[in-house]
């Protein structure tokens, strides 16, 4: 007993030490983009890798911000002041991100519903196409959703991005694992009480599943933020790029400047870490729940 | 729970305002499309895709000139800046949507040998008087005329691409009695014993036949073609001859040399920033451009970034009289099929390539022009202050046949890059050679 | 539930379940309809077709021809290949990672263990492409950090190698990339997991003598079973979210082509090939095969336990 309680208590040593190691691995992408977008050309390009600014400077910032302008917005004829262009770039993303957040969650979480508690003609069907849809890269229907937005004239606007983002049915997927949980006969109450559909969703349905809409929002908006793909190939001009495009353009036009695309990237990852961080607690929570019924 | 609350309230408001501000963005493109109805109320408005050639990469420069440009005629310019790892993307999703730009920066293999050879591409035969055609290079004005007499890019400026090497690093190696540092030449056993000395002294790569894709590709088929004279096509343009026993040689020769990489994590930009590092002594991929940037941490032009002085040279050959590839820049202009369009882009091309604004749009892509008078504006002497360039100049004579408008020249180079990488991994050289050509050459006809 | 079998169910409920559940699902199959489904079929009508960046109508029909052509692409096999192993691999190394890690911590008191969470997590929400921006610099052939410490550090290499650049190491590479931006999922799923496993069962098994590992596998692993499916369902798709690396790293090359790669080349880079559509929607149309195929594995198995 004694041999097997000291083995555990190495090996809990042992995994504590490879865990930290690992916390630190994990870490270092972003430390390295975050202390190199201070560092100055001759610590980034040093033949050693410098781990700290040996001086701190905000010159790559500086060079960013100068790159490219673009209005702050522009609602049709109004148009915004100029501004530097990963200013209007971070605009685009937020809005972009949040627009598919919503009108996902607004969207999955009535089908999600329909999915799981309404018998209907055509709901198995349904389901398959959307479990199968679920796995599929957006690479598959690029060409045919390129023309299609060309047609709809959405070609370079962030809609072109927002709309195929919520049409991906994973959200669907999972406000149907949700809203399986709702007890039958909860729903069948408030039918007796004459509640129509809409309250019944609304009062009774909704509650149930926040969590599953915080995680799916949480989600989404990661998702979206970082969708790198569909920005690519949908948005043209920079007065519409988002950050990740902006950087990614960045770093085709001048792989030489790592500095001023370390900043970029600091810019582009920073937002999102701390949004993450503030409502980690309800993703961690929402996304658990989502999978229990798997 | 309330903190939530009021943070999820923040976050709508600010979406609210997101909504309105992208809202506009979305109405962007109607405004364009409704002008045609009232054409005398609003100014015309194109578009311009360029690649960063020079400073027309640059939105601080390309402002300035389209603001004189918009003053003098009324018309207003949208610029969008590509890069050449995705801008080809960029336009053919551009093309695929209908969206293309009205008129684009680039050269003819890619305005000519692609896009127009695809008829995406307005015929400017019609720009081009008389007096223009004596004006302009010959040999550039060649390349930028399809076979059938179509001229779809409009030159402006050229260069001829060349090679760089880390002065002090070849000083320290011994390796600099090698190179004629006056004219800018050395010959292919100079070349050999440089990169021996330079090895024995540092025991690294020092020079990266670079091949992580088309960037840059000029430089490895200036290196290899000339290394022992070998050709990249026939002289009439019909066939890509890379398994000519000289560039085999070449190839064989590189491959064994110690201290010379084929490096398939590198394309031609990141040569350039090993070299600016400091860490390989020479790049293959070069021109004025690069001799005139104070690179990325500022150390001034001609200097590496460890503060090396760099000096450019032209690819070695056997008899140091080597031929450059050239780089030919100009302005085509996309048929979208709008009239009014079309001719104002015209005015733009007439205004930049042939007047006496022309000074302004070469400068600003810092190289040469192609021509020496545009309009009666004497342009030969537009560098005249510039030391460098004047240096450059010497290199200019160089200047070899510009075979990019060969057919299937976009396949040629997936080609060329994918043999290189084959042949860095150890196969085969004749047989590998023999393959990738095979293919571009299938794809010169179709 | 509504747990009532069909049969039972009046035709006027029937119906007016119908008429509210496509009331409800109306918006969600706006978007996914519109701008999924309707692709995919357009992507497999294209497919049999000549269709191409010049054409503006819907190409001639050619029967199977795009997918016979495929057939000969040698890069394609090696695209699909590629691609292939990236599941295999990362799928089963992601899972078992994430279990080992969350096993390790999901013991610890609360603050470390979300700390622990958060970190696993951080490559995801980063984002693919600041991602890539460092991977690249540490990957680097010349100044890379890897290189550093294997040569300089640990003296394990003598000569540098190329890891992007060497088709013995660049697909690996990738997939450690995509390795670190799939796993902080998962291990927010097992940690829950096996927090809410039943202690009394544990504790039963302790009290016969069980050791610590055949208690894992004899009465957590089996609890744990719903949310493994679960996570090997969204690891797949991760796994097929690689473009961006590929694009910013490879560019395909150095063996690291994968189909959901060498579509967007065949559709847009300046190739001969370039502006194929017909030919690239045969390529999706075979990937989505490959997927539905991978997902029908999938669900069934989850349906057996």
């Amino acid at each position: 007993m004694k041999i097997t309680s000291n083995r555990s208590k190495a090996y809990r040593i042992f995994s504590l030490i490879v865990l930290i190691l690992l916390a630190v691995a994990f870490t270092f992408p972003l430390y390295w983009i975050v202390t190199g977008a201070f560092k100055t050309g001759q610590d980034i390009y040093a033949q050693t890798p410098h781990l700290w600014p040996t001086e701190w400077t905000m010159a790559n910032f500086e060079k960013l911000f100068s790159r490219r302008s673009a209005p702050l917005f522009e609602i049709g004829a109004l148009v915004g002041p100029t501004v530097p262009g990963v200013i209007r770039w971070l605009v685009n993303t937020v809005f972009m991100a949040v627009m598919a957040m919503l009108l996902t969650c607004i969207t999955a979480a009535m089908a999600g519903y329909a999915l799981a508690k309404k018998r209907f003609v055509g709901r198995t069907l349904l389901f398959s196409l959307i479990v199968c849809a679920m796995a599929l890269p957006k690479q598959v229907i690029l060409i045919p959703l390129l023309r299609e937005m060309s047609a709809l004239h959405l070609w370079d606007t962030l809609w072109a991005v927002i709309f195929p983002t919520v049409g991906w049915p994973f959200g669907v997927f999972l406000m149907k694992q949700f809203a399986e949980g709702i007890p039958g006969e909860i729903l069948e109450a408030a039918r007796v009480d004459g509640a129509g559909e809409v309250r019944t969703f609304a009062t009774i349905v909704l509650p149930m599943v926040k969590p599953g809409i915080g995680a799916l929002a949480i989600f989404t908006f990661i998702n979206s933020w970082n969708d790198y793909f569909m920005q690519l190939v949908m948005l043209a001009s920079n007065a519409n790029f988002t950050i990740s495009l902006g950087i990614s353009t960045m770093q085709a036009e001048t792989s030489v400047d790592l500095g001023l695309l370390m900043s970029g990237a600091a810019l582009a990852a920073v937002p999102i870490i701390i949004v993450f961080l503030i409502f980690q607690k309800y993703f961690t929570q929402g996304i658990t729940m989502g999978a229990v019924k798997g | 729970m309330k903190k939530m609350k009021r943070i999820l309230a923040l976050t709508m408001a600010l979406v609210m305002v997101m909504a309105l501000a992208a809202c506009g963005g979305k109405d962007e493109p109607a405004p364009d499309t409704t002008t045609p109805d009232e054409p005398t109320e609003t100014t015309q408005e194109i578009t311009l895709w360029t690649y960063p050639i020079g400073n027309w990469g640059k939105e601080d420069v390309v402002n300035e000139l389209m603001a004189q440009f918009e003053a003098d005629t009324g018309i207003k310019v949208k610029v969008e800046y590509l890069a050449y790892a995705d801008g080809d993307d960029k336009v053919n999703s551009a093309i695929s949507a209908n969206g293309a730009p009205d008129l684009i920066m680039e050269g003819p293999e890619r305005l000519v040998a692609n896009w127009g050879a695809k008829g995406y591409m307005v015929d400017l035969a019609d720009l081009l008087d008389d007096t223009d055609k004596t004006e302009i290079n010959a040999a550039a004005l060649t390349a930028c005329t399809t076979a059938d007499g179509k001229v779809y890019e409009y030159p402006v400026v050229m260069t001829a691409h060349c090679m760089a090497i880390n002065k002090n690093a070849f000083e320290e190696a011994g390796a600099l009695q090698y190179v004629d540092l006056e004219n800018h030449t050395w010959t292919t056993d100079n070349f050999v014993k440089a990169v021996e000395a330079l090895y024995a002294h540092y025991g690294q790569t020092v020079g990266a036949v670079f091949c992580a894709g088309q960037g840059g590709d000029q430089g490895t088929r200036a290196l290899i073609n000339n290394l022992y004279g070998g050709t990249f096509t026939s002289a009439d343009h019909s066939a890509y001859t890379w398994n000519d026993p000289e560039n085999i040689q070449a190839l064989e020769l590189l491959k064994g040399m110690d201290g010379i990489e084929f490096d398939a994590s590198l394309q031609g930009g990141d040569e350039i920033v090993k070299f600016y590092q400091g860490i390989l002594k020479m790049a293959f991929c070069w021109n004025i451009a690069q001799q005139l940037d104070p690179n990325a941490a500022g150390t001034g032009a001609e200097k590496t970034i460890t503060g090396e002085d760099i000096a450019f040279m032209s690819f070695p050959s056997e008899t140091g009289e080597s031929k450059l590839c050239g780089g030919i820049w100009g302005f085509g202009i996309f048929d979208n099929g709008d009239a009014a369009k079309i001719e104002a882009a015209k005015t733009f091309i007439k205004y930049f390539c042939d007047s006496e604004h022309t000074a302004d749009a070469v400068k600003a892509a810092n190289y040469f022009a192609v021509r020496d008078t545009a309009e009666g504006t004497d342009l030969s002497g537009i560098w005249a202050d510039n030391a460098i360039m004047a240096e450059y100049n010497k290199l200019m004579p160089y200047l070899g046949d510009y075979y990019q408008v060969t057919g299937g020249w976009a396949q040629a180079r997936t080609s060329w890059w994918n043999m290189l990488q084959d042949i860095g991994e150890g196969a085969d050289i004749a047989s590998t050679v023999d393959t990738f050509m095979a293919e571009a050459n299938a794809a010169i006809n179709g | 539930m509504a747990k009532q079998p069909k049969s039972t169910m009046s035709r006027a409920l029937v119906r007016r379940e119908t008429i509210s559940g496509y009331m409800f699902l109306l918006p969600s199959l706006i978007f996914f309809v519109g701008f999924v489904i309707i692709p995919m079929f357009v992507c497999i009508f294209n497919s049999l077709t000549d269709v191409n960046m010049n054409t503006a109508g819907m190409g001639n029909f050619v029967g199977l021809k795009n997918f016979t052509d495929l057939w000969q692409d040698a890069t394609f096999k090696e695209a699909l290949w590629n691609t292939f192993v990236i599941v295999i691999v990362s799928v089963p190394t992601v899972c078992a990672f994430s279990l080992w890690v969350s096993s390790a911590i999901y013991k610890l008191n609360g603050k470390l263990l979300s700390a622990f969470r958060c970190i696993f997590y951080l490559p995801v929400v980063t984002g693919s492409v600041a991602v890539t921006v460092v991977w690249k610099w540490m990957y680097d052939n010349y100044t890379g950090i890897f290189n550093y410490v294997l040569k300089d550090g640990l003296h394990i290499i003598d000569k540098n190698i190329n890891w992007l650049g060497d088709p013995k190491y660049a697909l690996g590479c990738i997939i450690l990339i995509l390795f670190t931006t799939s796993v902080g999922q998962p291990i927010v799923l097992y940690v829950s997991a096996l927090g809410n496993v039943d202690q009394s069962l544990v504790e039963a098994a302790q009290v016969d003598g069980a050791t610590n590992l055949q208690v894992f596998w004899k009465i957590k692993w089996p609890q744990m079973m719903p949310t493994t499916l679960y996570i090997l369902v969204i690891t797949t798709i991760n796994s097929f979210q690689c473009f961006a690396l590929i694009q910013l790293l490879t560019q395909g090359g150095s063996g690291t082509n994968t189909v959901m790669y060498y579509i967007y080349y065949t559709a847009f880079k300046l190739t001969e090939k370039a502006g194929h559509f017909g030919y690239a929607n045969a390529m999706g149309v075979i990937l989505a095969i490959f997927i539905g195929l991978l997902s029908a594995l999938q669900f069934k198995l989850a349906k057996e336990k």
